[in-house]
């Protein structure tokens, strides 16, 4: 039986979709019956954190690992920081490389949360990108017709 | 030396991705010369790296490039080749991009312009099956009305003569564009203009008309081939019923349960169908199975399909090299005589499914990107249809279809043994892709009883809950690896996690996790 040696380990998936998983040392085994493809993993110079991606029976999943004492660290300092994420800068970037097709805001523009700001189109699929929260728009980083790749900036909100 | 000399000596491809691939590994085979075209996108794609010249057309976006009929003329006149072959999608059921390259004087290979045309429109289609005798799916012959406040109450009075649910179908359509499914009568002016509205905008023409919903049925399809006298054979079906979108996912052939006595009856049919059509060189035929056991017509594709290659494994047919003999003006050949012989009983069977850029957990949306990790089966009864090599980008302007994987064996159930096997090899990483569907399917008991019906996914498919299962082993590899734990992952049967099972025995995921610490880590 293999275990996770040393300290306790924070994993989740990058897209901060469904629960972190803590993993204690000498905790938990890995079932022999999956079919697992680690990729190379990158370090994210901004967080620190170092991302990997796995498929299992093929599903991809990015993730996101750090030493759990870090990551509580790193969670009181967000919570003392307040509430800055709520009205503070948000830059909204493709989730999916396309082409804009149409863009319904113009800088100045006073958004309501779920509010359209732009349609990216990629594979004969149409995408609305909505405002994640209410705001004003600082920046329109596209235009229509434009091509975008994962994770360029599109809107920035205030 | 050659047996027949090369039916020509130059052509050009009018399409892209592992179908232009599939067609140049044709013209290799038969000593013929294979001009590619391309976009910006694909400057370096597979169809261009391996065709003997490539001619630009412009940037990404295909009415800028893959769909410029001038430009495509222009490129196969200028290269010098004598015929163009359009594979599917794109230009190639449009009649006048056929006849644009014989207007040029070059050959089209695929049926005549004529044919296209009155196959292309559906009602056309469904008015000549019922001139000669083919059963079709119930429902209007003549295009419905839409926005005429004062036909409303007429065509609500065809419809409750066709029954609901029906579906609104645009008569240029494919690919379920323009298609709505109406419940109650209530629905039906707003879904005739919606349809009609969508299908103005995806095909240039708005015309629509009423069928009935056969659910659950099965999708059945007759591959035909023809010559230049007239002469149609079928040499085989297809079943087609496992799609979303109405966009097939698993194809197989010979469709199973039926006897050989029926397989004539269909085949018959598609034959006279296409006989009365004037078709020529490949087209299919498609027909829904209803759950009583009767065919009804649906429509004609005048074209090489997506899943040719189930029927070439089944006939030991080249269906592209027979095009091309077929559009040098040759006869129907020897060997596709003896498979239409063989059709209805023919002792071997075959799968295929597409691996697609999509996530089949969030309603196959599409996932564009860079294919990270690509390593695809092979071994017995396994052949891999592909454009694609580790490091290419999938661009987000074209379909999503990566790869097509087939397996064939001697009877279904190897077929079927064979493609778990072989998508176990299968390895895939950067894009999201089908492959967890196919696992599914390929382990499903209600697949192996052959319990096939166009709502099959719906039905037995839970993509979000199958991925959930797999998120937990993901954090755990991710954990284990991340503490350098990859030791003993690589040496199952020690200490290593797993028990040595016969999965475990199959550790090459774990070593080539390990390889993959020590050669491409970035330093």
């Amino acid at each position: 039986m293999a275990t996770v040696s040393g300290e306790a380990l924070r994993v989740m998936t990058a897209d901060a979709a469904g629960e972190a998983l803590v993993i204690e040392p000498d905790g938990q085994v890995l079932p022999a019956d999956r079919q697992v493809l680690l990729l190379p993993s990158a370090l994210d110079r901004t967080s620190g954190r170092r991302r990997r991606e796995v498929v299992v029976d093929g599903w991809r999943f990015e993730v996101d690992v750090e030493p759990d004492r870090r990551a509580r660290l790193r969670e009181q300092a967000a919570r003392a920081s307040g509430h800055a994420a709520q009205d503070g800068r948000l830059e909204i970037r493709a989730v999916i490389p396309g082409r804009v097709v149409a863009v319904a805001v113009n800088p100045g523009d006073r958004v309501e949360a779920a509010g359209q700001l732009l349609v990216v189109e990629a594979m004969k699929m149409q995408n609305e990108i909505r405002a994640p929260r209410a705001g004003t728009v600082a920046k329109v980083a596209v235009g229509a017709g434009q091509n975008v790749e994962l994770r360029d900036l599109l809107i920035v909100l205030e | 030396m050659r047996k027949d000399a090369p039916p020509f000596r130059r052509i050009l491809i009018a399409n892209r991705g592992e179908i232009a691939v599939r067609i140049i590994r044709a013209c290799r085979d038969l000593g013929v010369e294979a001009v590619s075209v391309y976009s910006d996108a694909d400057a370096s794609a597979a169809h261009v790296r391996m065709a003997d010249s490539s001619v630009r057309l412009g940037p990404p976006p295909p009415a800028e490039s893959y769909l410029r009929i001038d430009a495509i003329v222009e490129a196969a006149v200028s290269s010098g080749a004598e015929a163009v072959h359009p594979g599917y999608g794109f230009l190639a059921e449009r009649a006048a991009f056929a006849g644009a390259v014989e207007a040029a004087g070059l050959v089209f290979i695929g049926p005549r312009p004529a044919a296209i045309e009155a196959l292309g429109d559906k009602l056309r289609a469904r008015r000549l099956a019922r001139e000669v005798g083919v059963p079709t799916v119930p429902g209007t012959l003549e295009p419905a009305p839409v926005d005429r406040p004062d036909q409303v109450d007429a065509i609500i009075e065809v419809a409750r003569g066709v029954g609901f649910p029906l579906l609104v179908k645009a008569a240029a359509g494919g690919g379920g564009r323009g298609m709505r499914r109406v419940t109650s009568e209530r629905e039906l002016p707003a879904a005739l203009a919606a349809g009609s509205h969508e299908a103005l905008s995806a095909f240039g023409d708005g015309t629509v008309y009423i069928e009935r919903e056969i659910s659950p049925a099965r999708h059945v399809e007759v591959q035909l081939l023809g010559d230049s006298t007239g002469r149609v054979v079928a040499i085989g079906e297809r079943d087609c019923s496992l799609q979303r979108r109405h966009q097939k996912l698993v194809e197989e052939a010979p469709a199973p349960g039926l006897t050989p006595a029926r397989r004539r009856k269909l085949h018959a049919m598609a034959a006279q169908l296409g006989t009365a059509a004037g078709l020529s060189n490949a087209a299919t035929c498609e027909f829904l199975l209803a759950p009583d056991g009767s065919f009804a017509f649906l429509e004609v594709n005048t074209r090489l399909q997506v899943e040719h290659g189930v029927t070439e494994l089944v006939t030991g047919l080249d269906i592209v090299a027979e095009q091309l003999s077929l559009a040098a003006g040759r006869p129907l050949s020897g060997a596709v005589l003896a498979a239409a012989e063989r059709a209805a009983d023919p002792g071997r069977h075959t799968i295929e499914v597409r691996l697609s850029a999509e996530d089949p957990a969030r309603d196959f949306a599409p996932t564009p990107g860079t294919v990270r990790r690509w390593r695809m089966p092979s071994g017995p009864g396994v052949r891999v249809d592909t454009a694609i090599s580790e490091g290419d980008r999938v661009p987000p302007d074209y379909d999503n279809l990566i790869a097509k994987l087939m397996v064939d064996g001697s009877d279904r159930d190897q077929a079927i043994d064979r493609l778990r096997r072989a998508l176990d090899e299968a390895e895939i990483g950067g894009v999201q892709t089908t492959l967890p569907f196919h696992r599914f399917v390929a382990r499903s008991s209600a697949f192996r009883a052959a319990e096939l019906s166009t709502g099959w996914v719906e039905q037995h498919w839970d993509g979000a809950t199958d991925r959930e299962r797999a998120r937990g082993v993901a954090l755990l590899a991710v954990a284990l690896a991340d503490r350098g734990e990859s030791d003993n992952l690589a040496r199952p049967g020690t200490d290593g996690l797993a028990s040595p099972t016969p999965r475990a025995g199959a550790g090459g995921w774990r070593r080539a996790a390990l390889d993959a610490e020590v050669d491409r880590w970035p330093r």
